[in-house]
């Protein structure tokens, strides 16, 4: 437990909020007029992955909570929760899918993930930048294949997740994802 | 991706930015149609009045033999467009480019935005909440002409973010200790002083220190407590603000605690800010003097103060209403996109590496 102000608030960040732990999911710095400036959060209950908002003053103090990350393997679901295997200890843990939110389409069966841990509990996953899934159904492209030509076209991922992507993609590649905005990025 | 890049990759995406172009026009009409005069106001200055809460841009102006001046860019058109009211322009309007530094981060806010204000000569707040709602109406019935022609478009609504917003006059009008008393069940009328307001946001749980003021704690609940409920499903006109809270406008005869200031919100977006403008040049100086000493103890740059304005309101500026309105957030309501950013062809984002 360590008591950071505003000005230390991050996205992804756990805080105690009315007394239960908190994951900063969104923030937004606001400064309507006089008055000051203001930090506007989106808070998401560990316990309930409730979602929300909260305005602090920018300035206002909270206490972090302490979150270790452990490296486990992604298993499979079981009906709500994920279910993770830590690969020192082997031991099980569930993700309730309120913590892992549209994350969820990014998944990949046996893949590595960073999981959060607070107390005894796994309560979300460190999101990577990128995530590399392979193309599994995909049109040729229309227009042809050119690497610079504009427009995009709707292929599926070993997931199941659509994305939109450009056109010289073909089935078989392996492509990046920004699983926040969940765009392409490139070919790996 | 930078925005030309999405723009090159996903030619759809260019009728969402012609939204801009459009909007503008249609503003330029509406108040071309009744006679104002669009004035082109300046972007940079040697001075500026004096606003507690804005962090301002400064650079430096050379003459020919390279002696320094400190130049600012200006935090809004409102003290050139008042010195020609005074001269006697009448009913006028910028559209405008405007700066604040520190207010990058955000879905709303551009470090450079554009800003729109008119002046009506001879007008009061109430009048202009009335060019609000034909203002907004008018820029709707302008988009969505071509539609309208085929006869199934209702042109006094809009989607924003899947909400159906209705822009037909009369908006939702209520007083600021209205909105408390209905949303945060907390009567304004007593709690005007920090003694009385502190103790009652304590009491809701927030947490108050040794250094926050009135002008904190108010907004701090107006925030989190009264502006999620404005604007929704028809734009909401919040007035009658503490006279604390509206340091260019005229205080209320009824009420001298109060100010004639309103704000209006549509789907929990911040559109405009209008005053009974102040006339009076020896408030006005007054509140120039506080708003100075409250920068310098914030620790924020002095600049020089725009004392010609004064000078100007001492000639005598006739009654007006007056009013700024985020012409990027109006585009971003148009367009329904919910970040500023998506209405720029080059947002801060693409322009500042990180």
């Amino acid at each position: 437990m360590a008591t950071i102000t505003t000005a230390q608030f991050r996205k992804g960040i756990f805080i105690e909020f009315k007394d239960e732990p908190h994951q900063i999911v969104d923030m937004q710095f606001v400064n309507p007029g006089k008055g000051g400036a203001f930090i506007r959060t989106k808070l998401k209950s560990v316990k309930s992955g409730r979602v929300q908002d909260f305005t602090f003053k920018s300035g206002e103090s909270a206490v972090e909570v302490m979150v270790e990350t452990h490296e486990m393997q992604y298993l499979y679901k079981e009906g709500e929760s994920y279910v993770f295997m830590d690969n020192r200890s082997y031991e099980q843990y569930q993700i309730p899918k309120p913590m892992l939110g549209d994350f969820i389409s990014f998944l990949k069966p046996n893949d590595v993930y960073q999981v959060l841990i607070h107390g005894d509990d796994a309560i979300g996953i460190r999101f990577p930048k990128k995530v590399y899934l392979k193309v599994t159904e995909a049109e040729e492209g229309a227009r042809g294949n050119t690497v610079s030509g504009g427009g995009t076209k709707l292929v599926t991922v070993e997931t199941g997740l659509k994305i939109s992507v450009p056109l010289f993609i073909k089935s078989g590649d392996t492509v990046a994802i920004d699983p926040e905005t969940g765009e392409y990025l490139e070919r790996a | 991706m930078k925005t030309w890049q999405k723009l090159r990759k996903n030619p759809d995406l260019w009728d969402r930015y012609f939204i801009r172009e459009k909007v503008i026009t249609a503003i330029r009409t509406f108040f071309g149609n009744q006679g104002f005069h669009e004035v082109e106001t300046p972007l940079l200055t040697g001075s500026l009045p004096p606003e507690s809460y804005v962090d301002v841009f400064e650079t430096t102006l050379l003459d020919r033999h390279r002696k320094p001046t400190r130049a600012f860019l200006p935090t809004s058109p409102e003290p050139f467009l008042k010195k020609l009211l005074v001269a006697g322009i009448g009913n006028c309007f910028s559209i405008t480019k405007s700066f604040r530094n520190t207010e990058s981060q955000s879905k709303t806010h551009n470090p450079e935005f554009t800003i729109l204000e008119w002046y009506r000569v001879g007008a009061t707040y109430t009048d202009i909440m009335k060019d609000c709602e034909e203002l907004l109406l008018f820029i709707n019935t302008y988009l969505l002409r071509s539609k309208a022609a085929k006869g199934v478009i209702d042109t006094k609504t809009l989607m924003y973010q899947g909400k159906k917003v209705s822009l037909s006059s009369p908006w939702e009008r209520m007083t600021i200790t209205q909105a408390f008393k209905k949303y945060a069940k907390l009567n304004l009328e007593f709690a005007l002083t920090e003694e009385k307001l502190l103790p009652i946001a304590k009491e809701k749980g927030y947490a108050i220190g040794k250094n926050d003021n009135w002008e904190e704690v108010f907004l701090q609940i107006f925030l989190n407590e009264v502006e999620p409920h404005l604007g929704r499903g028809k734009p909401t006109i919040v007035y009658d603000y503490p006279v604390i809270l509206a340091a260019l406008s005229k205080k209320k005869k009824s009420d001298p605690r109060l100010a004639e200031r309103f704000e209006f919100y549509i789907e929990g977006l911040e559109l405009g800010d209008a005053y009974s403008e102040l006339t009076d040049w020896k408030e006005q100086k007054e509140r120039f003097e506080s708003e100075e000493r409250e920068r310098i103890q914030l620790g924020k740059i002095s600049h020089p103060i725009d004392t010609d304005f004064i000078d100007a309101l001492k000639v005598g500026m006739p009654e007006t209403g007056g009013i700024a309105v985020g012409v990027d957030r109006l585009i971003m309501l148009f367009a329904d996109v919910s970040n500023i950013a998506d209405t720029l062809f080059f947002p801060a984002a693409d322009l500042f590496e990180k």
